[in-house]
């Protein structure tokens, strides 16, 4: 029991490596933070395009539905090696944009968001579009109806709305989104994992590892408690059938 | 008759395999209050539906203020067309479960569109809007959401929120059905008023009460088509058509 215990939970090699995990760890919160921003845009545009009326732009719903069925189906670590195995090599493109060196991170940094960025674009949208067809067919009737063209009506009646029913989904897929921030050590970016895996090499020791799991727990079993207290709140505003007003 | 607002000719809508309106025709004239009446399911709301491209027509015309709205430039009935945006700023609607946005107060609810659609500026967007809440009772619930609000009220709010812009028509699609019984009379007021400040009024109800006294013309209507329409003093109390005694009878016998 006591090799179990010195396999997993050695507070010496914690504490030898604490600072460095804890470094590491910061990077994952950065990519985390990049990525999610863009990932919430990047949906929202997707769930609009998906909303566009009208037989004329079918084609862009067609391939706004296969985009986010595609990279939902695809895993997040083909994405990642298919960027940054790829991308660096095709010369057409300026060499600052396929091997990125933006606010001194270095290129797998940016790789890995792109690959974070493409693929929970199309999971949010998803999220964005359950939102948006939960408010009722009414809402649009109503603003189209007062002369409001179709974005009018999308911007300031339906996504408001849809906002409000949408944090607890959204949040659980921002959780996922911190997770797999992680797979970005296999393009040797040092963050958490990778640090850990070192630190695991070199001593033959998984203690840093298990300090890398802590952190994420530590950060996301509250973001677990605001998930649960969201649907709540849902659930009571469903049942008074009326919605919170967002600023 | 008064000049000619609104002139639906031969008008036809299907859902799928199901004719909900077999060539419908209906004249209104300016300062004109006309009823439809007919069982759930003859195509009246679908038919009032039409006149605002709610629901366009397949096949048929309609006139508003003498412009041809199906078949002008930018024909056809899609998103695109300009007659959208030309019905839009002369009809207005109000539906039967309100459809107020509920993450804008009541003042905001009237002065949206307003401020995005006619251009109005902030200020005089709110003085319209308070005006027209005034005008139908509700002054003092400005700043309200509408779940702070009684059914009644909010479809207040709803009748004045098709006023702010406007319209030279106002359509009404069975307004007082999803009421309490004791909020029916102050809607029924607020539509009575503006009937009798000589507002073009297309009326679906089930309130015979208001419409034998509102109304100028009792549209009878069954099975997509108009079955009987005159003046509610015929159409009700004497009316011609088998079909429509018998619905006045099952109605009036409650």
């Amino acid at each position: 029991m006591s090799e179990f215990f010195n396999q997993y939970f050695d507070f010496h090699v914690m504490g030898e490596h604490f600072w460095e995990v804890l470094e590491a760890f910061l990077q994952n919160l950065v990519i985390f933070a990049v990525a999610a921003a863009l990932a919430l845009i990047w949906g929202l545009a997707l769930a609009l395009l998906r909303q566009l009326p009208g037989k004329k732009l079918l084609p862009i719903r067609f391939i706004t539905v296969a985009y986010i069925d595609l990279f939902r189906a695809i895993p997040i670590l083909i994405i990642i090696l298919l960027i940054s195995g790829g991308v660096p090599f095709l010369s057409f493109i300026p060499q600052s944009i396929r091997i990125p060196h933006w606010f001194g991170k270095p290129d797998p940094f940016w790789y890995g968001v792109a690959a974070l960025v493409i693929v929970y674009g199309a999971f949010t949208a998803e999220v964005y579009r359950a939102g948006i067809e939960a408010v009722p067919g009414g809402q649009m009737e109503a603003a189209r109806s007062l002369g409001m063209n179709h974005w009018q009506a999308m911007r300031h009646v339906i996504v408001p709305q849809a906002l409000t029913l949408i944090p607890a989904p959204m949040l659980n897929e921002m959780i996922s989104l911190l997770k797999d921030t992680t797979l970005i050590s296999v393009i040797a970016f040092s963050e958490a994992v990778l640090v850990s895996r070192e630190v695991l090499s070199e001593r033959l020791n998984s203690s840093a590892m298990i300090l890398t799991a802590f952190f994420f727990v530590i950060i996301i079993l509250p973001l677990a408690r605001v998930v649960d207290r969201l649907i709540a709140r849902n659930q009571g505003k469903i049942a008074r059938g009326s919605h919170i007003e967002v600023a | 008759m008064a000049e000619t607002m609104v002139k639906l000719q031969g008008i036809c809508k299907r859902f799928g395999s199901l004719e909900v309106l077999k060539g419908v025709d209906l004249e209104v004239g300016r300062g004109e209050v006309v009823c439809i009446l007919g069982p759930s399911g003859s195509g009246k709301s679908t038919f009032l539906r039409c006149i605002n491209l709610l629901e366009p027509p397949e096949d048929g015309e309609i006139f508003i203020e003498g412009n041809d709205i199906c078949k002008g430039p930018g024909s056809g009935t899609g998103e695109q067309s300009w007659e959208l945006n030309y019905v839009r700023q002369r009809v207005g609607i109000v539906f039967q479960q309100f459809n107020l946005f509920p993450h804008k107060t009541a003042l905001e609810n009237v002065t949206l569109a307003q401020e995005r659609v006619l251009g109005r500026s902030k200020q005089e967007a709110r003085a319209k809007a308070t005006e027209l809440l005034e005008r139908v009772g509700l002054g003092d619930k400005l700043d309200q959401y509408p779940e702070r609000l009684s059914g009644g009220q909010q479809q207040r709010v709803a009748i004045a929120r098709a006023l702010a812009m406007d319209p030279h028509v106002m359509l009404f699609d069975e307004v007082t059905s999803a009421l309490d019984p004791e909020l029916v009379k102050e809607v029924l007021d607020t539509m009575r008023e503006l009937a009798e400040e000589g507002m073009t009024m297309i009326v679906v109800t089930h309130e015979i009460g208001f419409a034998r006294e509102v109304a100028d013309r009792v549209v009878f209507m069954d099975a997509g088509v108009i079955v009987e329409e005159g003046p509610p003093s015929q159409v009700l109390e004497n009316p011609q058509q088998e079909r429509t005694k018998q619905f006045l009878g099952l109605v009036l016998d409650r």
